[in-house]
Formats: structure tokens, sequence, C-alpha cells
């Protein structure tokens, strides 16, 4: 009687009963936005895409992702801070714009029924220290950052022996602290948000690997479009061709792999065609550490000149430390292994130095994550490729992308719907400056 | 008769022997000197009644034009079908072309059939090639979805019909158009015969097809390719209209009541679907709403069995055939260049392509039925006959050609201005064959301006 009614309901119009059996877990054969790379900046994309448009239905996005678990994926690794202390205005707006939906972040991406989001935001601030030969730097920094109406303020090593008394002001000139929308949170909390608020508007979601893409016009004197020839199943030889209008390359630290595909990067060395996307994964240890008698609660992200950082983790008296490598001694990035030594020798000595309250800790745990590292210059790489039609890049931030993935999903949908960027202006980002060979240089770079 | 059935049938033969180079001019170009030659037909030696007259078919004025589109559309279809079909192996291509000139073949004989048995074989017989076409060409998984509603309303709407047809062979001995409107009226009092009143008209009503059982045409036209899209905009709706119109005339005393729900159908469909083309977010979905709309209005316009009525029904059949088909072929040149037919993501294209903006505004005004084309005519003798039929219709009608204008503006500057999209600033520009694709559509429709008596049909 039950299975009856249960054929009877799949026959009217409206069900999604068909003769054929159809694989649910392969992607549509079309959609008309394939987003590669299913991680903060990805669902972002998706989510402000059909937040903008303006027919339920208009435009069918699919985010393909590799790895469900995120078990390599640099969202999820990351240590979850957000600052506006940068020198490029751009990346002070975009910080400023992604704090502020954080801020409200249920109004955004609330869904009916379900559970509130609490992102765990931390507002303790970002701590910059300079050294004397840095610190005119830190001072044209600032006021670039007050300009663009970031609330940061500068401290003098008295003022600052006097905020953080558990500090070593030895060697510090200056000091720039964050004091409103700085802090860290939870990057997994903000990654599952957008990803349930864009389902729940019917973003659709695939688990495979894109394994090919080529043009749809090989021959065309005009350039190539994108399109996704094959999206690999999971441990599985099944793939499906998905043909779709526009490409987003969201992939992160493999971004590199999808261009590739393209031919991006193995043309003639002087020509356009052989300038790869200069993006590749570069590892960033994080260790874990427990020091009971430790800074406190208003501990801010505390950035030393030396390249350390350390911030507060939770209630227990953990916290979060790490050091960016130098440029020679870069571990090798094909695995996620953590190297200890390295926090011995490269973290722990500043890391004491600084606080002295930190000769005395323990390593409870640590882990390894990739920057999709922009070798050029260190910063985004969003918008069109001359060659490609119709791929657009976000990816080659560089350990900000977290901070920034709401504003930047926000002006990536602007440029796919809108044609141009409508709040942000990031054309300054796009791929022309590797063309041209113009860096755009972040002056204290992390 | 025969001169232009042989040379189509023959074409089947020719696609198979021609070699692999010279497939799509040949084919074009046998298709167009039998459209020409079809054109012929127009000139009919008698102002009403049979011309060209064959034990099993003939023509009179309101099959030619009809005709005469069916024969104009080969040439059109094979044109647009050159690109998409390009990539697929070369017996594919032929096999492609065969499905559609059997569709050809068999709609020549159903348009200029003398007896309803023959029209219904060929009714149903076009439903074959039309399947194949949308189930094998279509390029989404849904297309099997589309064919089965396709198949299943049509069919079951027309197995009434069968059943009416041979009943009405029983009473009347004869099912031959010649002589169907001097066979005097039968006597239609019972129930069973309102029934079959119902079931004469319910086939028609559905291939129309009529608002409450429009489902399959979105689904069907949105999921066929190019060619399957246009011969079934342009053609097989006007197949149900035809058969209405022939049908009529024994329908005598019980229409004057009976037609009153499907009239209303008609009429809130023209709103109805009206509506709904203002939230389409697809191309084709909008352009096979439209469809829905404009042929409700000419199922209204049969349905009140007036002189004016019928005219602007077939002046209106003509008109949209060719108008829907020119827009259908707009949508895949569209989806040719950017692979989606969301509007959102294709705007601004008069920077990109301008020549082609030219085309989507002829074609969109005779959308919304601008004066002087055909369109505006034959919409104006219908609410005109509908208004004398009932003032309450003008309200319907009214406001259905008012959303029509909106929904075809809408579709004009949602993808012809606007701002342009990044990733459309590099297109191929309009290819010679789709300028002539588009001219071949609209020429003959500016033409029709100038001489409407070939379709006004009977009334003279």
């Amino acid at each position: 009687m039950e299975a009856m009614r249960k054929k009877a309901v799949d026959a009217l119009p409206g069900s999604s009963w068909t003769p054929l059996e159809i694989n649910p877990n392969l992607p549509p054969e079309r959609a008309d936005i394939v987003i590669v790379g299913g991680g903060v900046v990805g669902w972002s994309i998706a989510y402000w895409l059909k937040q903008k448009e303006m027919v339920r239905g208009g435009v069918r996005v699919l985010v393909v992702e590799k790895d469900p678990t995120y078990s390599q994926a640099s969202t999820v690794l990351s240590a979850g801070g957000i600052r506006q202390q940068f020198s490029l205005p751009e990346n002070i707006h975009l910080s400023l714009a992604s704090a502020d939906f954080m801020r409200n972040i249920n109004d955004h991406l609330g869904v009916l029924n379900e559970d509130p989001i609490d992102l765990q935001f931390n507002h303790s601030g970002y701590l910059f220290l300079a050294s004397e030969a840095v610190a005119h730097i830190m001072e044209e920094n600032y006021s670039t950052q007050r300009y663009a109406g970031a609330k940061v303020s500068l401290l003098s090593p008295t003022q600052l022996k006097e905020k953080f008394p558990w500090l070593n002001t030895e060697g510090v000139v200056l000091a720039s602290y964050g004091l409103e929308n700085e802090g860290w949170f939870d990057p997994w909390t903000l990654l599952n948000a957008f990803k349930r608020k864009a389902i729940s508007m019917g973003a659709i979601q695939c688990c495979g690997e894109v394994t090919v893409c080529t043009s749809f016009f090989p021959t065309s004197d005009d350039g190539m479009s994108a399109c996704v020839e094959q999206v690999q199943m999971p441990n599985s030889l099944e793939y499906q061709p998905v043909e779709c209008a526009i490409v987003v390359n969201a992939a992160g630290a493999f971004s590199g792999k999808l261009t590739e595909m393209l031919g991006i990067g193995f043309g003639p060395k002087q020509s356009i065609a052989g300038i790869p996307l200069p993006v590749e994964p570069r590892k960033r240890y994080v260790y874990v550490v427990h020091c009971p008698d430790g800074p406190g609660l208003d501990t801010p992200f505390l950035i030393d000149y030396s390249g350390v950082y350390v911030r507060r983790e939770g209630l227990g008296g953990n916290y979060i430390a790490g050091a960016s490598p130098e440029e020679a001694a870069e571990p090798d990035a094909s695995n996620l292994e953590v190297d200890h030594s390295f926090f011995e020798e490269n973290v722990w000595p500043h890391l004491a130095f600084r606080v002295p309250a930190f000769e005395k800790l323990k390593v409870t745990s640590a882990w390894a994550g990739f920057y999709d590292y922009n070798t050029f210059d260190q910063n985004a790489i969003i918008g069109t490729h001359p060659l490609i039609n119709n791929m657009y890049f976000a990816t080659g931030f560089s350990g900000h992308g977290l901070q920034h993935s709401p504003a930047v999903g926000r002006a990536v949908a602007e440029l796919i719907l809108d044609g141009s960027y409508k709040t942000l202006d990031l054309s300054g980002f796009g791929f022309n400056r590797i063309l041209t060979q113009e860096p755009k240089l972040e002056r204290n770079i992390v | 008769m025969l001169k232009i059935l042989l040379p189509t049938i023959m074409l089947v033969p020719t696609i198979w022997a021609v070699p692999a180079k010279y497939l799509w001019s040949t084919t074009l170009s046998y298709s167009l000197i039998i459209s020409l030659i079809s054109l012929t037909w127009l000139k009919s030696s008698a102002e009403s009644g049979w011309s060209f007259l064959s034990p099993y078919m003939a023509t009179d004025p309101l099959s030619t034009p009809l005709l005469a589109l069916t024969c104009w559309l080969l040439p059109l279809m094979i044109l647009a079908s050159q690109n998409h079909t390009a990539p697929e192996p070369i017996s594919r291509q032929r096999t492609y072309i065969t499905l559609l000139t059997s569709l050809q073949i068999f709609l020549i004989m159903a348009f200029s059939a003398t007896e309803v048995i023959m029209f219904y074989i060929m009714f149903e017989a076009t439903l074959i090639p039309t399947l194949v076409i949308i189930t094998r060409w279509g390029n989404q998984t849904e297309r099997l979805n589309a064919g089965t509603y396709f198949l299943f309303y049509t069919l079951a709407g027309s197995l009434p019909l069968l059943v009416a047809l041979l009943l009405l062979q029983n009473n009347t001995g004869t099912l031959s158009l010649l002589t169907l409107q001097y066979t005097p009226s039968m006597q239609l009092s019972s129930f069973a015969d309102k029934l079959w009143w119902a079931g004469c008209l319910l086939a028609f009503l559905v291939k129309m097809p009529l608002y409450g059982a429009h489902l399959w045409l979105p689904k069907a036209h949105v999921e066929a390719p190019i060619a399957g899209s246009m011969v079934l905009a342009a053609v097989l709706l006007k197949l149900g209209g035809y058969g209405m119109m022939r049908m009529m005339i024994m329908l005598e005393p019980l229409t004057k009541e009976l037609s009153y729900p499907f009239i209303i159908f008609a009429l809130w469909g023209v709103i109805m679907t009206g509506s709904i083309c203002l939230r389409q977010t697809d191309l084709k979905s909008l352009i096979a709403y439209s469809s829905v709309s404009h042929m409700g209005l000419v199922a209204a316009g049969i349905l009140i069995q007036t002189s004016w009525g019928f005219t602007g029904a077939l002046i209106l059949m003509i008109a949209h055939g060719l108008t829907s088909s020119a827009l259908f072929c707009l949508a895949n040149t569209n989806y040719e260049r950017t692979h989606s037919r969301t509007m959102i993501l294709a705007r601004g294209l008069q920077m990109v392509l301008p020549l082609m903006t030219a085309w989507w505004f002829i074609a969109s005004l005779a959308n919304l039925a601008l004066p002087p084309l055909p369109n505006l005519m034959g919409e104006l003798m219908i609410i005109t006959s509908l208004f004398h039929w009932s003032w309450w219709t003008i309200a319907l009608t009214g406001g259905g050609t008012l959303i029509t204008a909106g929904y075809s503006l809408y579709m004009f500057l949602m993808t012809q201005r606007g701002p342009l999209p990044a990733h459309i600033i590099s297109l191929d520009p309009t290819h010679s064959r789709e300028h002539l694709l588009m001219a071949l559509h609209l020429l003959p429709l500016i033409l029709l301006i100038s001489k409407p008596e070939l379709i006004w049909g009977w009334t003279a």
C-alpha cells in the first residue's frame, strides 16, 4: 500500500523520478558556473552568486571539491586571524568589509529553522611590533590604514609595557595595535555557514576532482573557453563531463594544476601562454603550546618583527604559535608532515625572548597547512585571464584568504553577474600585473 | 502535390548517397528548391475550395500557408543544425537530417490530407522523429523526462480522437474532408455525444497547447536541439490548430456551450504563461512559454467559430511560426557561444555582436505584435472577434497584450543591453550562416505585410 502510494507520488509532475537510473553522486551534465575548489573562498563565491541572482534558480552553480574531509584544505588548517593592518588599501578594505559581514553573519547566512551561527570571534586585535629598521614603514602603513577607515593605534614601548606587562619591549621601537574588527575566529564554522546557506539557496555540490579541463574551441584564434571535461569521482574510474559557461578557479594551493590543464605555462617563453599561474602550495607549521603562566585573556595576535607570531587559543592557557620560514629554507610541500625541530630552532627562541613567560611551555600539538602562495607578489589574483575567456581566478591569497573570503566572494560574484566591481574595486589584483611584471607587494608580509 | 512530396522523399537517399564534404550544402540547396516550388501552392485556382486535387491529398486556402511554412522550415532547420552537429560522426549527421526530412514528409502529408484518418495517422507519425530528436540530440539528462512528457501527453490526448473518428466513420460512412462540409449536421443530443465532441478536440488542444495541458511544451522545447525546437514551435503546434479548424465544421451545435471552459482556459493561459515569462531565467524556457501564450490566443480564436476568428488564428499561426522559430535560432546563437541558456550570464550583447542585436530587435518586436507585422493583424482579428463574442474577454486579451509586450522587451533588454560581463568580451563574431538564417526567417514575415491575402484562409 505504501509502495503504491509512493509510486503514485513519484509519477505526478514535480517529482524527479525518471525511467532511467541516474547516479546521484555524479554532478549534473551541465551547470552555468563551476567553482573548482570547495574551500571558504569557493563557497563564499557560491553564496554570493546565489545571493545576487535576481530570480530563484537564475544561475546553476556547481561547487566541485575533491576532499570532503578537508584534510589538506588551507581553510580549516588556518590560524583563523583577521586584521586590517595591511599596507595596500585594497587589502584593508577587504578585511573591513569581511569583518562587517562576519559581525552580522546571522543576517547574511542564517537559515530558517537551523541553529544560529557562532563564529567564536575573539576581538583581541593584532599587535605588530616594529624594530628600528622598519618603524618608518609601520608609521606609513598606519596612516594608510587610518585613511582607509581601520581602527588602529600606534603604541610606544612605554605604552606597550603599560598595556601588556608580560611583554619584553627590548628592541621594539613602535607597535601597531588593532582596536576593532581584528582578532581570530573559527574557520570551520565560517566554511560550513557559507556552505549551508549556499546549498539552501540552490547551489549544487559535488565531491570529485577535476582531472581534465580543456577548451571549447581549440582551433580558434580568439582565445580559449574553458570547459570542464571530466570530474573524476573519488576512488573510482567513473567520471562525468560537465558543460559549463564559466569556471571559477578557487582551488587554493592547487590552483596551478587547473590552469596547467588548459596549457597556460606551456607556451613559448616570451608569450602570454608561457606565463604560468604563479600559485604554488607552501607548507606552514602551526604549533599548539600550553603555558600555565602565560599572558592571559587580553593577549592579542602578537606578531614580532622577527616573523614569529603567537595568539591565545581557548581559555585554558593554550596558545598557537608559528613563524614564516626563510625563502631559502622552505619546507617540502609534498606532504603535511610537521617538523618539530622548526619550533625548537626558529620559533621558541624568539618567542621566549619576546614573552619571557613562554620560556616554560610545552608543545601539546602541531599541524601543517598549505598557503596558496603567490610566488610573484604574495597577494590575491582575482579576475580573468587574457587568454581564457571564461575562467575567473580567486586564488593566490598567500595566507590571508580566509579573512578576505566574504568580500572576495562578493567581488567575484559582481564581476561575473554585473560585469564589473561594484562595491570594492579589486582591479589592482588582476592577472595583468603578472604579465606586465608589476608586483603589488605588501610592505609587511606575514 | 506529388511534385513536392516525391522530391522530399527522395531527399532521404540523397542524404545517404552524397559525399560527406557536400552533405550540408547539398541538403540545404535541395530543400530550399523544394520550398521555393512549394510556394506555387499559394496561387490557388479557386478562392475557396480545394486545389491540386488527388484522391488522398489536396490543398485549400487553410492548409496552403501551413504547407508553405513547413516546406520553408526544412532548409532553415538544416542551416541551424550545421554547427552543433559538426563534431559528430558523419553517419550520425546523416541520421539527423534524415529525421528532419522524415518529419517533413509526415507534415506535408498531414497538412494536405483529405481523409481525416490519414491526417490522424500523420499527426501521430510526427511524434516519432521528434521524440528521437529530443531524446538523442538534446543536451541534458532532463531530456528523457521531456521526451516522456511530450510523448504521453500527446498520445493520451489523441487516443480519444481515434475512437471519435472511428465513431464518425461508422455514423457518416466517410471521413473525407472534401465532402465533410456538405454532410447534414448530426443529431448530437446525448451525453455520449458530448464526450465524442471532447474526444474530437482534446488531442488538438493538448497539441496547441491549451493552458491546462501545456506542461510538456516548456520541457520539450528547452531540452530539444535547435532544429527540434524550431520544428516544434513553428509547425507541430500548428498541427493542433489546423486539426481543430478542420473538425469544427462537424461539431456544430454542441460547440456553442461546450467550448466555454476551453475558451476560458485559453485566455487565462495567455495571462498566466505571459506572467511566467517575466520570471524566467532560462532563455529557451521564456520563448517556450511565450509560444503557449500565443497559441492560447489562437485556440480561443478557433473555438468561437467566427470567420474573423478563423482568419486571425491562421494569420497568427503563420506569423508566430516564423517569429518563434527565429527567436529559438537567436537563443541558439547565444547558447553556442556561451554554453549557457541563462539570461543573466549573457548580457550586454549589443556591445559585442551589434548586427545580431538588429535581428534580436526585429524578432522581439514581431513577438510583441508590432504593427504592421502579421502578428498584430492576427492578434487584432482574434481580439475583436472575442470582444464581439463577449465583452469581458477584452480584460484578459488586453492584459495579455500588455504582458506580451512586457516580456518581449524584458527578453531583448536582458540579453542585449546592460553591463557586459568579463567572460563575454571575446566571442566568435556572427557567422554569415547565422545572418542568412535570421534573414530567411524574418524576410517572409516582413514581406507578408504587403500581401496578407496569402495567409487569410477562406475569407477572401
